[in-house]
C-alpha cells in the first residue's frame, strides 16, 4: 500500500522554568492509504499534541511531517481533523448544514446544490436525518459529534485525524459511534488515525495499533491487528486474537509507565 | 388568575400609579404649581405639540441623529477594534488613549466642536461618535481576543487564511458581545444628541426643551420629557431588531431551555 503520511524523528519541546522540557522525542510513523491507525498510550503523554503537529496546527521543533510528499506546515487540503472539543468546533452561529458546508470550502469542481446535495446526504449517512436545519446546540453530545464527524468526511479528505473523537459520548453511544466510523472510513475509502486513551477501543477499530510511551514520546511498539471486517461490537470483542493484542498493549503501557517512575497522580 | 390578569396589565398599572403619585405631588402644593403641572395640563402640552406637529418633526430629528450617530459609531468602533486585534502595537498604544476620550462627558466636547466644526450636522456626527464609540470598540477588543482557540483551530484546519478566520470565525463569535456594547451605547447615544440639541442646536428635542423651558412652558417641558424617554425606547428597539438580524441564533441560544 501507498503511504500518504510518513512522520520522522519528530520532537515538541517547552521551556519550563529556564529548562528545555521535551514532551516528544524521536517519533516516527507512517500511515498508508485506505489504514485505520489507532494511536495509543499512557495519559499524559501528549497525544492531542502529537495530532496537532500532523495536522499541522502545532509546530514542531524537529523532524518532518509529509503529507503525500509534501512537507506540512499548515493543514493541507487532503485532511481534515475531528476534534475531541465537539462541541466547541462546531460553529454555533451555523446551522448543521452550514457547518458541513464548511467542511466544503477546499473542494474544488462542485457546484453549490451539488455541495448541498452531498452535505444532506452526509447528515443523513451519520442518521440526522431531519436536523440538518438545527443548530448544533440544539443537539445532544453524540449528534453534535456526528455533524463533526460529517463535517470530516466533507472534505473528501485522503487522511481524516480523529483526537479522541468519542471521549465525551456515553458508552452505549460510543459503541454505535465507532461502528458508524468504521463503516464511513470503508465507504468512503478513508485513511484514519485515531488517537485515544481507550485501549480496547484503539484494537477494536484499528488494522495497526501504535503504543506511544511515556513522556518524552515516541513509539514504543506498532502492533498489526489481524481481525476480521466487518468488525462487530460483540463477536469481535471476544475473538481471542483481540484479547491478546488488547492485553499485549496494555501491559506495554504498564511497563512504560512504570518505567518512568509511574504516574504520581494515577490511580488505577 | 387574578395574578396573571395583574402581570399581563403590569405596563398600564405601574404607569397608572407613577399618574397618581405625579398628580398628587402637583396637588399637594408642595411645589408651585408653575414649575410642577398636574399631569392634565402636561397631557395637554403632549397633544398640542403633537397636533401642531412641532414634536414628531423635531422628535424625528433626535431619533435620526441619534441613530445616525450610534451607527457610525458601532461600524468604526467594530473596525478599530479589528484593527487592534490585528496589530498588538496598536492595541496597548491605543488604549490609554481610548480610555481617557472615553471619560470626557458629551457636553466638554461640544465647545471645541462649534468652533472648529461649526452649528450641524458636522457637530453632531463628531460628539455623538466620539462619546458612543467606546462600548463597541471596547467589547469587541475583549471578544475579539477571546475567541475560543478550538475553533481558531477550525478555522485553520479548514484552510482560512487570516482574512477568512476574521470574517468566517473570529467576529461572528465576537458579535453577541459587541452587541452588548452596542446597546449600552444606544443610551449614551440619546444623551449626547440632547445635549448638542442643547448647547448649539437650531433644532429637535433637545433645542425645544431649552426653548419651552425659557418660555416657562413647564407643562411643555415634561411632555418633551417624555417624548424623550420613548425616542430612546425606539432607538434600544432599533438596536434590538439589528441585534436579531446579526445575531439571532445568540438569543435563541441563551433563551433556550437547559
Amino acid at each position: 500500500m501507498e503511504e500518504i503520511l510518513r512522520v520522522e524523528g519528530l520532537r515538541k519541546s517547552y521551556a519550563s522554568n529556564g529548562q528545555d522540557l521535551r514532551i516528544v522525542d524521536g517519533l516516527s510513523l507512517t500511515v498508508r492509504r485506505g489504514e485505520f491507525v489507532s494511536v495509543v498510550g499512557p495519559s499524559g503523554c501528549g497525544k492531542t499534541t502529537i495530532l496537532m503537529m500532523l495536522a499541522g496546527l502545532t509546530s514542531s521543533n524537529a523532524g518532518s511531517v509529509v503529507f503525500n510528499g509534501a512537507p506540512v506546515t499548515a493543514t493541507p487540503k487532503g485532511v481534515a481533523v475531528v476534534f475531541q472539543d465537539y462541541s466547541r468546533s462546531l460553529l454555533p452561529w451555523r446551522r448543521n448544514i452550514d457547518n458541513v458546508l464548511l467542511g466544503m470550502r477546499r473542494l474544488e469542481g462542485l457546484g453549490t446544490a451539488a455541495k448541498r446535495a452531498r452535505a444532506m446526504e452526509l447528515l443523513h449517512g451519520v442518521g440526522l436525518k431531519g436536523f440538518e436545519a438545527h443548530y448544533p446546540w440544539q443537539l445532544s453530545g453524540g449528534m453534535q459529534q456526528r455533524v463533526a464527524i460529517a463535517r470530516g468526511l466533507a472534505s473528501e479528505s485522503q487522511l481524516l485525524l480523529l483526537d479522541e473523537p468519542l471521549a465525551a459520548v456515553d458508552a452505549q453511544t460510543r459503541g454505535d459511534m465507532q461502528d458508524l466510523l468504521l463503516e464511513l472510513a470503508q465507504k468512503f475509502q478513508q485513511s484514519c488515525l485515531l488517537v485515544t486513551h481507550d485501549v480496547e477501543e484503539a484494537v477494536y477499530m484499528a488494522d495497526r495499533v501504535i503504543v506511544l510511551s511515556q513522556r518524552p514520546t515516541r513509539v514504543l511498539e506498532e502492533i498489526a491487528i489481524d481481525l476480521a471486517k466487518p468488525r462487530d461490537q460483540l463477536t469481535t470483542r471476544e475473538d481471542p486474537r483481540f484479547l491478546a493484542a488488547r492485553h499485549h498493549v496494555i501491559s506495554l503501557i504498564r511497563s512504560t509507565r512504570a518505567a518512568a517512575g509511574a504516574n504520581p497522580g494515577h490511580t488505577p | 388568575m387574578i395574578v396573571q390578569l395583574l402581570l399581563r396589565l403590569r405596563v398600564v398599572i405601574s404607569t397608572l400609579v407613577l399618574a397618581g403619585l405625579w398628580q398628587a405631588v402637583a396637588m399637594s402644593g408642595t411645589v408651585p404649581e408653575k414649575y410642577f403641572p398636574g399631569i392634565g395640563k402636561v397631557l395637554a402640552g403632549f397633544v398640542m405639540m403633537t397636533a401642531s406637529g412641532e414634536l414628531l418633526s423635531n422628535g424625528a430629528l433626535t431619533l435620526g441623529r441619534a441613530a445616525m450617530g450610534l451607527a457610525g459609531a458601532s461600524v468604526l468602533g467594530i473596525a478599530l477594534a479589528i484593527a487592534s486585534d490585528l496589530s498588538p502595537v496598536l492595541r496597548k498604544g491605543f488604549r490609554p488613549i481610548a480610555e481617557a476620550l472615553q471619560s470626557i462627558p458629551p457636553a466638554a466636547f461640544v465647545p471645541m466642536a462649534i468652533f472648529s466644526l461649526g452649528l450641524g450636522a458636522k457637530l453632531y456626527a463628531f460628539v455623538i461618535i466620539l462619546v458612543t464609540i467606546w462600548p463597541p470598540y471596547f467589547n469587541g477588543v475583549a471578544a475579539l481576543a477571546g475567541v475560543s482557540e478550538v475553533q481558531l483551530q477550525t478555522g485553520r484546519m479548514l484552510g482560512l487564511g487570516k482574512l477568512g478566520l476574521l470574517w468566517q470565525i473570529k467576529l461572528p463569535a465576537a458579535m453577541p458581545e459587541i452587541f452588548t456594547g452596542i446597546r449600552y451605547a444606544g443610551t449614551i447615544s440619546m444623551i449626547a444628541v440632547i445635549v448638542c440639541e442643547m448647547l448649539a442646536g437650531r433644532d429637535g428635542i433637545g433645542f425645544m426643551l431649552f426653548k419651552k423651558a425659557f418660555a416657562l412652558k413647564t407643562p411643555e417641558v415634561f411632555a418633551l420629557m417624555f417624548a424623550t424617554a420613548f425616542g430612546g425606547l425606539l432607538l434600544q428597539a432599533l438596536v434590538s431588531a439589528a441585534r436579531w438580524v446579526v445575531t439571532g441564533w445568540h438569543i435563541l441560544m441563551m433563551e433556550r431551555p437547559a
